[in-house]
């Protein structure tokens, strides 16, 4: 065998062992599709149907009558932590980038370290805390909490962004006079734009994708995210699966749209320090 | 989703450069008196930073320390919101540790940690290999293989729950048809099963995180030290365990400490797939310290578990702070 061939053959190789790959990665995703285009009886037959028997709309349509509340209390809740993360975050990430503080080595360890408090210890008193000050079962309590996902990787996120962004740039727009704000708000803002629309995504699927602070902070039936109702739902009609899995796959849209719309930031957010560290 | 690092470590060469950073101060002092200028600079930067420091205190400092106070006090459900419950001394942790479930638990906890690191490494290692080499459509592969770390967390504990259903999950209509298995298995009710459940839907979780940074690290690696390597004789093997392995562990560490933060914290795959069942033979110290805290309401063992969980996430830190050191080297001021 040639070289040429045996490469070739190499190349194909490698492509069926990714192909294969992705097969097993996407197939949970793959079978969930299928399953909410089909009926519950059909879904439990004993053969496994690769492609629904008899497509049908049935469950979208129970999912869209029983769910179109739950997806617009995701969408508030998933805007509201994008929009808190983005006001907490930007300010921040510029002084801890570009000021020179005696304690921004603290400020930064404290943000590392509050990344890895698990959720479950934070919401177990942020519960006691809510109920106290009134902000238990409410949107402003529930987003309050989620950004506890988004703040400190938005911070770290932009912060090493902010590193990129030439010193001169401000020297330039403070020697014209602008102030501090000035310069933050017009100079260095808009040339953060994309590290700025990560941050915002990842803030919005955090708020979109939560359940552990919507399952403890929300004990009434007056707000309740896609995620929680998934999950209730599951509990009251574990037998309607048709109808789960549709929900599941109105759940998985928003992050399946920025996958496809906001891809390139996505993997720079994935790769986020390790790039632009 | 499951929640990112906001910053993996810096570990490229370039990373650590120093840059060139001219002093903005010594810069403008000609127009205005260069304290009155440092003293508006720095009471600048105070003010951006006052909306993150309330939050962290808010969101962060309150919540963790309050969650001490809540385990040494006798909380009930009437007092939980006003802060008047009685002392309890180290009642919670006494019940906590003499609790069969919760000390299961933590030994789970463990378990489940060690082998989601074990099986998302070596599958995510061979997987970012494999994308390392070129081949048609790699990047389109790449971009596809991220899909699972963008889903909510508990819709991937519910599709799971679906895929190992008795009769008509898809994984016991699959091991069947290809003739692995010859009746269905009964993945969920079975205390043993439903352990291995969660073990592989959670490796099935990280797998993309630990492709995606251990691919972006193997790009790193100079493609003349691979290639000197083979000048010299050595096998595939032998370039990726003497020349590969040790330029990139950095990175290896890098990922193994932030998965293990991950997978300590994991709740919603639990609660979607198992709710901590069959018998609370999946229950991990998150979901075990909800049921404490918001089903039984005995906040306070549930905070004491809270502090176990903390104290064993925690342990990281310090390592985590090291392996960040380039990037908080960075920060004492040299940039402005």
């Amino acid at each position: 065998m040639s070289r040429v061939e045996r490469s070739t053959l190499l190349k194909l190789a490698c492509t069926l062992a990714a192909l294969g790959c992705l097969a097993v990665v996407l197939f949970p995703l793959y079978a969930v599709l299928v399953g909410s285009f089909e009926t519950t009886n059909e879904l439990f037959s004993r053969n496994y149907h690769w492609l629904p028997q008899a497509p049908t709309l049935v469950n979208y349509r129970t999912v869209l009558q029983a769910q179109s509340s739950h997806i617009a209390s995701s969408a508030i809740v998933g805007l509201g932590t994008a929009a808190l993360a983005l006001v907490v975050s930007v300010p921040a990430a510029y002084a801890l980038a570009k000021y020179r503080l005696r304690a921004t080595a603290v400020l930064v360890s404290v943000l590392l370290v509050a990344q890895i408090v698990p959720s479950i210890v934070l919401a177990t008193s942020l519960f006691a805390v809510f109920h106290w000050i009134g902000l238990v079962n409410s949107y402003p309590g529930l987003i309050l909490a989620d950004g506890t996902y988004a703040i400190p990787f938005a911070i770290l996120v932009l912060r090493a962004f902010f590193f990129s962004v030439p010193n001169e740039t401000m020297q330039a727009a403070c020697v014209d006079g602008a102030s501090e704000w000035q310069t933050f708000a017009r100079i260095v803002v808009p040339l953060a734009r994309s590290a700025v629309i990560t941050v915002a995504v990842f803030a919005f699927l955090n708020g979109w994708g939560d359940f552990i602070f919507a399952l403890t902070i929300l004990n009434g039936n007056t707000i309740e995210p896609i995620t929680l109702s998934i999950y209730t739902y599951l509990g009251d009609y574990s037998q309607n699966w048709g109808a789960v899995m549709a929900s599941a796959v109105v759940a998985i849209v928003p992050a399946a749209t920025m996958l496809v719309v906001a891809q390139r930031y996505i993997a720079a957010g994935l790769t986020a320090g390790s790039v632009v560290g | 989703m499951m929640s990112l690092p906001g910053e993996v470590p810096d570990v490229s060469p370039a990373a650590r450069e120093p840059r060139a950073a001219p002093d903005r101060v010594t810069r403008v002092r000609p127009r205005r008196s260069g304290a009155g200028i440092e003293r508006r600079q720095r009471l600048a930067g105070w003010l951006f930073l006052v909306p993150a420091i309330a939050y962290v205190l808010f969101a962060f400092a309150v919540p963790t320390l309050y969650n001490i106070v809540l385990s040494f006090e006798k909380s009930s459900p009437a007092v939980i919101g006003n802060f008047t419950a009685p002392f309890a001394g180290v009642g919670n942790y006494r019940q906590v540790f003499a609790d069969p479930t919760s000390t299961s638990a933590i030994l789970r906890t463990l378990t489940f940690t060690a082998g989601s690191l074990l099986g998302q490494f070596v599958i995510g290692f061979a997987i970012a290999l494999l994308f390392n080499l070129r081949f048609p459509g790699r990047s389109f592969g790449r971009a596809l293989i991220i899909v699972p770390w963008l889903l909510p967390l508990i819709v991937t504990g519910v599709i799971f729950k679906f895929l190992f259903q008795l009769e008509g999950g898809a994984v016991n209509q699959v091991l069947m048809a290809v003739g692995l298995a010859s009746h269905p298995i009964d993945w969920l009710d079975n205390p043993h099963l439903g352990f291995l459940s969660i073990l592989i839907a959670n490796i099935w979780l990280g797998v993309p995180f630990f492709v995606v940074l251990l691919y972006s690290a193997l790009q790193d690696v100079p493609v003349q030290l691979k290639e000197a390597a083979h000048l010299d004789g050595a096998g595939p093997w032998q370039r990726l365990r003497y020349v590969v392995v040790p330029i990139i562990l950095p990175v290896i560490e890098v990922v193994l400490l932030l998965g293990f933060v991950f997978t300590v914290k994991v709740f919603d795959l639990v609660i979607g797939l198992t709710d901590g069942g069959p018998a609370n033979s999946t229950q991990l110290i998150t979901t075990w310290s909800y049921n404490l805290s918001f089903q039984q309401f005995s906040f306070g063992a549930g905070a004491a578990l809270n502090n176990v969980l903390l104290m064993l996430a925690l342990v990281c830190a310090p390592l985590y702070l090291f392996v960040s050191r380039h990037s908080l080297q960075r920060s004492v001021g040299s940039d402005r």
